[in-house]
């Protein structure tokens, strides 16, 4: 390979992938928990999430309570449903009624409407809440939404006809789902216009798909001559580069997919904006739409009540019987109860029937009229096969439990990369032609993400008991927990300087604790991994075998660490002997503890 | 090993190949996908920029950092954008 090239490639590659790799870590890591998102949360509030079966009826009757809060004419409902297939956002916009609208915004201007709301919600024991205040937080989305005062968004279980709290069910499930797109670093304070942590994530994982393929490049004349060539019993340097390579290229398109969906995902606004400057005359709301995230048609108010009456449930009833194999993503009802209402509803394909499928139905009520209609069966267009593309491989939500368990180990793989290349990168530069002043720094850049990336493992283990233990569990107890103790152990190990002794504790501590959990949950819940097997419980079942593979194959790493470093004792001894700052690295841990390490998850 | 330095160009140079390569190199992208609404549908053209517009952005970065000289890179890209945008007002 041409020397010059070869040398920019891997001086870009180095540069960038160590500018991320702390970041990059904690993305992989919290993200590889998400895909186990729902059944973290049932596995917390100890509730078996049995697929939630509910019947469409569900909806008048919601609507019927909110009516009794809420005058609903003239308004545009919206229901977007989540993944779990039985929950519902519920969004209810200002009224297009310009009589209701200023009777609300009277009712706004006394400042009883928060007050009616509980009342009225309290006493109908259908607490459809404020959601003010919550939007604020439950912004996943920030599109659009309106900052109306009379507006109302909240979550609903259609299968308990509950709303749901956001802050209070707030579970380790959506903590770490929302810390793996860095969702925490918003409320910093630090403004760019943007949520921050929200553009970081995006800059992370666009640097990372450029350290993939300089990285690619980079390693492009040896893929074949080195795909499994993997030398343990070597010099640290090559067991390193070994994994960094070996468990790089085989992750490569599963790393390059989530570079690359994961930008998507979150900073697709860099592609937005200027596609809507330039050809939506720069209406944001228009690309959503025409994606089809959203449906903004404005049917013009007409002032007419509406004479028939609506069935929301019968309608559902009717359009499910007539698209069998597809299930509700998003319900629009524009101008409710006046004569111009319509109905428009998005639905998706089931997963096993169709990968990218989406149907959509414009209904209007006044004359029981369908004006447009596209099943979910039939064949995709294009850019329904690119959406679905980018969501379900990100999501891996196509394939069940199976496909689960492989992003999980292929994601806790990405790890191993990221850790074995901050070593390589702190190896190559610990040299005597390296002037000491850029050593000290090398190792102190090491030592502190070292400390950052492995200490993940036990405070998230910790925190998994914590939420257990506790008898109230929100959003601002997790933060605590989670944060505070993984500072202190972070700088702990920051201080105590020995990247070794970094490595062989904190997998210690978070094995005990690994195992801690499923016992832990068996004490509190009485929920024990027997006890959920026989009675079906599957979701608290997995998130305890999680834990409990974890731990015991953490534990047998740890005792072939131990082993290995009685051997290498003396050797290490010598080695360091002859180190100019040999008390920088005096216990190296021991060789084989990564290649071990990375064994399990091949195996899959 | 750390890469060899013989290799690498200065400071000043590498901050032009990096600005080049990130905000030229953004541009390019862009309006590289716009011109293609002049040919195809315009949201197929935006739901496709999805996937190969950060991969074609990423590319150009790396390809800055190939150049030879900074200078030339930004003339490049610079000279790109033109294009791009010339035949998406005009075509």
């Amino acid at each position: 390979m041409n020397l010059r090239r070869y040398n920019i490639y891997f001086n870009t590659h180095t540069i960038s992938g160590i500018i991320i790799c702390a970041i990059l870590y904690v993305i992989f890591f919290a993200g590889s928990f998400s895909f186990f998102k729902n059944e973290i949360n049932a596995w917390q509030k100890n509730e078996s999430d049995k697929g939630g079966a509910y019947r469409n009826l569900v909806f008048d009757h919601l609507l019927d309570s909110i009516g009794q809060i809420k005058e609903l004419k003239g308004r545009d409902i919206a229901f977007y449903m989540q993944h779990n297939g039985h929950a519902s956002y519920v969004n209810i916009g200002a009224s297009q009624d310009t009589i209701v609208a200023n009777k609300a915004k009277a009712i706004a201007a006394q400042k009883e409407l928060a007050e009616k709301t509980r009342l009225a919600a309290t006493n109908k024991g259908t607490a459809v809440k404020d959601a003010n205040a919550k939007d604020e937080k439950k912004k996943k989305r920030g599109r659009g939404r309106r900052g109306n005062e009379d507006s109302m968004y909240f979550s609903y279980d259609l299968a308990t006809k509950k709303p749901s709290d956001y802050s209070d069910g707030y579970t380790m499930g959506e903590f770490l789902y929302r810390l793996h797109f860095l969702a925490p670093l918003n409320q910093i304070g630090i403004n760019i216009g943007r949520p921050f942590g929200y553009t970081l994530a995006g800059l992370v994982s666009f640097i990372f798909l450029f350290a993939l393929i300089s990285g690619l490049m980079l390693h492009w004349d040896k893929i074949k001559s080195n795909f499994f060539v993997f030398r343990p019993g070597n010099k640290w340097k090559t067991v390193w580069t070994d994994m960094h390579t070996a468990l790089g290229v085989i992750g490569f398109p599963y790393q390059f997919m989530y570079a690359l969906t994961g930008i998507v995902l979150i900073v697709n606004s860099v592609l937005i904006i200027p596609f809507s400057k330039y050809l939506y005359d720069g209406k944001e709301d228009e690309v959503y739409a025409a994606l089809g995230y959203n449906d903004n048609t404005k049917y013009t108010y007409l002032y007419e009540p509406l004479s028939t009456t609506f069935k929301m449930g019968d309608f559902l009833d009717k359009l499910e019987s007539k698209w069998p194999n597809s299930h509700m993503n998003r319900i629009f009802i524009k101008n409710y109860g006046d004569k111009s209402m319509h109905v428009v509803a998005l639905y998706d394909a089931d997963i096993d029937k169709n990968f990218a499928g989406s149907g959509r139905m414009v209904y209007r009520v006044a004359d029981n009229k369908i004006l447009f209609e596209k099943s979910a069966a039939e064949n995709g267009t294009y850019l329904d096969y690119v959406k679905g593309f980018i969501y379900r491989l990100h999501l891996a939500d196509f394939g069940g439990y199976p496909i689960k368990i492989i992003y999980f180990v292929l994601g806790i793989m990405g790890c191993f990369v990221i850790i074995s290349g901050i070593l390589i990168w702190l190896v190559a530069r610990d040299k005597n032609n390296i002037p000491k002043h850029k050593r000290i720094f090398n190792f102190w850049a090491a030592n502190v993400f070292m400390a950052a990336c492995l200490t993940m493992f036990p405070v998230t283990a910790a925190s998994f008991i914590a939420v257990k233990l506790a008898s109230k569990v929100d959003q601002s107890f997790i933060f605590h927990v989670y944060f505070y103790s993984w500072l202190a152990l972070g700088v702990f190990y920051i201080i105590r300087r020995n990247i070794g002794k970094t490595n062989q504790e904190t997998l210690l501590l978070g094995s005990v604790l690994s195992l801690a959990v499923p016992i832990v949950n068996g004490i509190k819940t009485g929920s024990w991994i027997w006890v959920t097997y026989r009675s079906g419980a599957n979701d608290i079942l997995l998130v305890d075998l999680l834990w409990l593979s974890l731990g015991i194959i953490g534990l047998l790493i740890f005792k072939k660490m131990l082993q290995a470093a009685k051997k290498e004792g003396g050797n290490v001894k010598q080695a360091t002997a002859n180190r100019t700052n040999n008390d920088i690295k005096k216990t190296l841990p021991p060789r084989r503890a990564f290649a071990l390490k990375s064994n399990p998850s091949t195996e899959v | 090993m750390p890469a060899n330095k013989k290799y690498l160009s200065h400071p000043f140079q590498r901050f032009l190949k990096l600005t080049a390569g990130f905000f030229g190199g953004y541009f390019v992208m862009l309006y590289l996908h716009l011109c293609l609404t002049k040919m195809f549908d315009k949201t197929d053209i935006l739901i496709t920029t999805y996937v190969t517009g950060f991969i074609v952005w990423a590319i150009l970065l790396l390809v800055a950092f190939l150049s030879k000289n900074g200078w030339l890179i930004w003339g490049i890209y610079l000279l790109l954008i033109a294009l791009f945008y010339g035949i998406f007002l005009y075509l």
